[in-house]
């Protein structure tokens, strides 16, 4: 039997914002396959984080490591390994969807036969075909974040790094939001989303970190932990700080 | 590769902008009226200028000055270049602190690209963009080539002159939307920086200093010998450094932000 491969690793990550420590020696290691919720109050330090894997910030300490290739030497990495999602889905207002697509999948150096057959998939399944010819300025804050995250699954990333994903979606979003997460879990890619929501993780991840103040003050498992119990612990580290709380 | 999908990108989004094709029609559309007028000049005065031999002709008097009015002393002023000035601004203000103002930048830098392959891809979008606008210039006094004597070598040199200023106003344009943190403020920048390259010299050149350093730094220095024909290495490189160092610049601010976030 084979030991389960890390595709992220983080080590002793950290990174200040105007003096101050916005992560602090933030260490996670995530297998393929694996949900990970990172919890956490706004300000944490979960967008800094995500920004930090997906290669959009660079820590003024520590080391990534992807795929077992310390990513901060060898930042094209990113191109193929890694599909971000990044807060409010930013996008081009001026593209059409399935430009967006186009344009992310050459990004990552797709090439287009391929690309053309990814752009159909990844809309399809993503609900967007009936979109694909809208602006993206003109699109709901909905769309726009399903837009987002088929740009962040066009080229089948072994890790999708999701940074508050269900902003924004209705109910029914949401739920579908969560089968997808599971789905591309379950075809192995490694999944990271940040969000402030105790439900959101129980709902679809595997493991939980919580960070308070950038730093990680829990990381357990969610199966055998109940719900009651996890939130008992999340507040007591986002209003004490955590006080006799450790990462597991 | 890369670089080629960032200019790919980049190419789509200025012609799916009205700015991009904005500035085209209404530039055009000057020229067109800047070369009916030359022409006009040039029709009025040929008995004179045949009677002189080695005197200026068509691509002295109507192809050159449609590029730039620095040979004609300003006789019907703006051509392309001097137009330029204010274009090339407005074209790359948004290149990189557009990208900042709408967020969009993350997502450039989340492709594993380096800030030199994004600058790079995005200078070159709006250098082919630049090309485009300056062939079809040219192509006005070419229009009229089958019946008229032109001087094919000079012509040459001055679009090579005008491409060259253009790529370099458009390399700081560049450089200005890199540090800039509104397009506005990168489009005022650019602006006075090529204003300054083209004027650094004027003080000098009215007091008769017509070599040193400051007239090497200005842009007008270079330009007119290769607006007269005549290609001297120097020159080029005086242009290349420009685009270089700009380009340099902004490459480096770019890979900043992913240090200072």
């Amino acid at each position: 039997m084979t030991a389960p491969t890390a595709v992220l690793q983080l080590q002793d990550i950290s990174r200040h914002r105007a003096g101050h420590p916005a992560v602090e020696r933030l260490s996670l290691a995530l297998e393929s396959g694996q949900v990970l919720g990172l919890l956490g109050i706004n300000g944490a330090g979960k967008s800094t984080t995500l920004s930090m894997i997906a290669g959009a910030l660079n820590p003024d300490s520590g080391r990534i490591t992807l795929n077992g290739e310390d990513f901060l030497e060898r930042p094209g990495l990113a191109r193929q390994v890694i599909g971000w999602l990044p807060e409010r889905a930013p996008l081009w207002p001026e593209l059409t969807v399935s430009e967006h697509l186009m344009a992310h999948g050459r990004l990552r150096g797709l090439a287009s036969a391929a690309l053309r057959q990814a752009c159909d998939d990844t809309l399809e399944r993503l609900d967007l075909t009936s979109l694909r010819r809208r602006l993206a300025g003109v699109l709901s804050q909905g769309q726009r974040q399903r837009l987002g995250l088929a740009c962040a699954l066009l080229h089948k990333p072994k890790l999708l790094v999701l940074d508050e994903p269900a902003n924004a979606l209705d109910p029914v979003q949401v739920s579908a939001l969560r089968t997808l997460i599971r789905e591309v879990a379950d075809e192995g890619t490694a999944v990271i989303l940040s969000t402030h929501l105790l439900a959101e993780v129980t709902a679809v991840c595997d493991r939980v970190a919580i960070l308070h103040e950038g730093v990680l003050h829990y990381d357990a498992a969610i199966a055998g932990t109940d719900h009651q119990a996890l939130e008992r612990i999340f507040f007591d580290i986002a209003l004490r700080g955590g006080a006799g709380t450790q990462a597991a | 590769m890369s670089i080629f999908a960032v200019t790919r990108l980049e190419l789509r989004r200025l012609f799916v902008r009205p700015l991009a094709w904005v500035l085209a029609a209404l530039t055009l559309a000057e020229l067109a009226w800047r070369f009916v007028l030359l022409l006009g000049v040039f029709l009025a005065n040929q008995v004179k200028l045949g009677a002189t031999p080695s005197g200026p002709g068509y691509t002295d008097l109507v192809a050159v000055p449609m590029l730039s009015s620095l040979l004609t002393g300003g006789l019907i002023p703006f051509g392309l270049l001097e137009m330029a000035l204010v274009i090339v601004p407005l074209l790359t203000m948004a290149s990189i602190a557009g990208e900042r103002t709408q967020g969009t930048m993350p997502l450039l830098l989340g492709t594993g690209l380096s800030a030199t392959q994004i600058v790079l891809g995005k200078y070159l979008a709006l250098l082919l963009w630049l090309l485009a606008w300056l062939v079809l210039a040219i192509a006005m006094p070419l229009s009229l080539a089958h019946g008229i004597q032109l001087d094919a070598g000079k012509l040459a040199a001055a679009a090579l002159g005008s491409l060259l200023a253009l790529a370099a106003l458009a390399a700081v344009g560049v450089a200005c939307s890199a540090f800039a943190s509104h397009p506005a403020i990168a489009a005022a920048a650019s602006l006075m920086i090529g204003l300054a390259l083209t004027c650094i010299n004027s003080g000098a050149q009215m007091a008769g200093v017509n070599s040193g350093a400051i007239n090497w730094l200005a842009l007008g220095t270079h330009l007119e010998t290769l607006l007269r024909g005549l290609v001297y290495t120097g020159d080029l490189l005086w242009f290349v450094l420009v685009v270089i160092f700009a380009l340099a610049l902004a490459a480096r601010r770019l890979a900043a932000d992913k240090e200072r976030g």
